[in-house]
């Protein structure tokens, strides 16, 4: 597959910018809240879940949408709102509850919303699912060459919302695509106790669409299956379900003392790393050199570090605004 | 030479039957007694009366709103004949054939389309839920049920009933997993009567087949011929064998047709045509069993005649002892919730009587 270098780029800088961020996330969310921990405490209050090791779903998909095109994430956005091209100052600052944030510091690091990019999620596990479909319908009665897309955890394949949503696509055959995350785990169960199928891929078959499965943790894969599935979508030839195999590198949420996972199982997919992949094939591309992706690598470091600084610099919203932006009157 | 698509869905798409259109056998005939098969053909005269009897019941003021199922009764015999007592049914709004069939009294059934909550109480050794308004919702309930018979070391199966329309529903989607995942006996049983309310079903789907929404969960999925109650039965058999051994759930799609309304408050005329539904009363499930037992000699005119007298006979007698009932008590509506009431709904409880109290009073007064 012939993958632009400008793409390459982008899906690579983009992968580098999510793993810096998490893991500065990791331990910024630590502070105040040791040696006994308080959820409350510290610069980022509430619960935190971290996308480290499923960067390649997020960019590889991302890599084809335009700025119009609509993308939902999940309780665990911060790589798509990346690869989306939030913007990563205002959604650190959400995260922090800044008012400088995206939504001035009321939705926190779940509820990030960029009119800007079109870029949305929620912590109700598959509720994108629907959404998602709602938006391409709403592209298709308007006639707009748009896309949307819904990203959701294997776990989310399970609930009601995915089955309404994937029908209502099919039958009325919208411009949006399915893009499972199977990370292996919903919150701590292993998919095969929770799942009746081995793929959910396979689940197209039931709704009369086509299924894709990619089943590496590999960026170059995800671009190539999204980019035939969004051009489908852009046709008018209906929707696409995609299920990509990829890993969580911490936890559910931050605090998860992990028990119902292998104690090496991480360091074991660590071995694996999709960063490391790319970074390989962009050498042996021949369109790179070391220094050129070290210049990337240190340009992801440099934005990561200003927005966490623009985040800590910026105020807290007035107690006032609280009940703003609930009611128009 | 077929797709890859074609072959996959090949056996979602045929329809199994054992009758043809005129009662001649087209295939297999299930392994039953001509006790059975008299029973079984009784079963349905009984319903079509007990339900032509119903709706007219409604038109006259006698009973609430009613969902008739005339033209299902191969349905509802076939899917609860073969049932043991100990076996459990989760019906819709028009199941109660298939409750009768499994042993609730006619009775019961008249009552609750009185606005009667006692109708949805079986007796004890009945196995059959109230019914569910909402849709899709008795799936989960039926598979939990399931699950329970599993855990508890139990052999009872579970039937969880509903119609084309209910398998839009996210409810029908995790039933249908935690079934397959969790292996449990039960049957998810599909009436596609081809319009959910006044909506059509392609479009509600764009799937070739319900039966097909099987391989979205690695288990069998059956399309049968509902207005053939032997086929309807001999799938049931083979769904109850594996449920009962351990081999999980089945997903059947039975092909029928209501002749009547969605319920008593819609007009079906509005989204049907007359010749449609002329084409299905032409193949009509209790015509056909007759034909069948007559051309075996197990069936005469006289017999057909005195059948068809007797289920009057019967229906009429249950109306009589529903309606010796009186109206419901209005107060029930706060019981069989709460064991205790909470302190809100005691307040409307005590609000509602002392109303009632003083209406009945004012009757006295200007009567």
């Amino acid at each position: 597959m012939n993958v632009p270098k400008s793409t390459l780029v982008q899906m690579y800088r983009d992968m580098v910018t999510i793993r810096v961020y998490e893991e500065t996330m990791a331990q910024v969310y630590l502070e105040g809240k040791q040696p006994v921990f308080n959820i409350a405490a510290g610069p980022v209050p509430g619960e935190m879940h971290l996308a480290a090791g499923q960067e390649p779903v997020a960019v590889g998909v991302c890599a084809h949408l335009r700025k119009d095109d609509a993308v939902v994430g999940t309780h665990r956005p911060h790589h798509f709102a990346i690869a989306k091209g939030v913007d990563l100052k205002k959604m650190t600052a959400e995260i922090f509850g800044k008012v400088t944030g995206l939504g001035r510091g009321k939705g926190g690091h779940m509820h990030l919303f960029d009119p800007e990019v079109h870029f949305s999620c929620s912590g109700i596990v598959g509720a994108c699912i629907p959404q998602a479909a709602g938006m391409a319908l709403a592209f298709k009665m308007r006639k707009e060459p748009r896309v949307a897309v819904a990203f959701f955890g294997e776990g989310a394949a399970n609930q009601g919302a995915f089955h309404e949503g994937l029908n209502l696509a099919a039958l009325w055959k919208l411009p949006v695509v399915f893009v499972v995350e199977d990370n292996g785990y919903a919150i701590s169960v292993p998919k095969h106790k929770s799942t009746a199928i081995a793929t959910n891929a396979d689940r197209a078959a039931a709704y009369g669409i086509p299924g894709v499965y990619v089943g590496e943790n590999d960026a170059l894969a995800v671009y190539e299956a999204a980019g035939e599935a969004i051009a489908r979508a852009r046709r008018g030839e209906g929707p696409t379900l995609i299920e990509v195999k990829t890993y969580r590198y911490f936890g559910h949420f931050q605090g998860d003392p992990e028990v119902y996972r292998p104690k090496d199982e991480v360091a074991r997919l660590r071995e694996d790393d999709p960063i490391q992949k790319l970074k390989n094939h962009m050498l042996q591309s021949g369109l790179f050199t070391e220094a050129e992706i070290a210049g990337l690598e240190a340009e992801a470091k440099q934005r990561v570090e200003e927005a966490f600084a623009f985040a800590r610099a910026s105020a807290y919203p007035d107690p006032s605004e609280a009940l703003m932006h609930v009611f128009v009157d | 030479m077929a797709t890859r698509e074609e072959e996959l869905l090949a056996p979602y798409l045929q329809v199994r039957s054992v009758l043809g259109a005129d009662g001649t056998p087209v295939g297999p005939e299930p392994d039953l007694t001509p006790d059975q098969l008299r029973e079984i053909y009784r079963w349905m005269v009984f319903l079509r009366v007990h339900d032509q009897r119903l709706l007219t019941l409604q038109r006259q003021g006698r009973l609430g709103t009613f969902a008739p199922f005339s033209g299902q009764e191969a349905c509802q015999v076939g899917s609860a004949y073969l049932l043991e007592p100990k076996d459990w049914i989760f019906p819709t709004y028009r199941d109660h054939g298939a409750m009768m069939v499994h042993g609730l009294p006619e009775v019961n059934v008249i009552r609750y389309f009185m606005g009667d909550e006692w109708g949805s109480r079986a007796p004890d050794g009945v196995n059959v839920f109230p019914i569910s308004i909402p849709i899709a919702t008795q799936l989960n309930h039926a598979v939990g049920c399931a699950w329970a018979s599993k855990i508890k070391g139990e052999d009872a199966v579970a039937v969880g009933y509903v119609g084309d329309g209910g398998t839009s529903e996210g409810d029908f989607h995790e039933a249908l997993n935690f079934a397959s995942v969790f292996n449990v006996p039960a049957i998810i049983f599909v009436q596609n009567n081809r319009y959910a309310i006044s909506v059509p079903l392609h479009r509600q789907m764009k799937s070739r087949s319900i039966a097909q929404r099987a391989l979205a969960y690695d288990i069998p999925g059956v399309r049968v011929d509902g207005q053939d109650v032997l086929a309807v039965l001999s799938v049931f058999r083979e769904a109850i064998d594996r449920a009962r051994s351990g081999g999980g759930p089945t997903l059947i799609e039975a092909l029928t047709y209501r002749y009547g309304p969605h319920t008593t408050s819609d007009d079906p005329k509005r989204y049907r045509s007359q010749e449609e539904l002329e084409e299905w009363q032409a193949r009509d499930p209790i015509e056909r069993m007759r034909r069948y037992l007559v051309a075996k000699g197990l069936w005469t005119e006289k017999e057909d005649e005195d059948l068809w007298n007797w289920a009057r006979e019967q229906v009429a007698a249950a109306v009589a002892e529903a309606e010796a009932m009186g109206r419901p008590d209005p107060a029930g509506i706060f019981d069989y919730v709460y064991a205790e009431l909470p302190w809100h709904l005691r307040e409307q409880k005590e609000k509602l009587l002392a109303e009632l109290a003083r209406r009945q009073g004012e009757v006295k007064r200007h009567g």
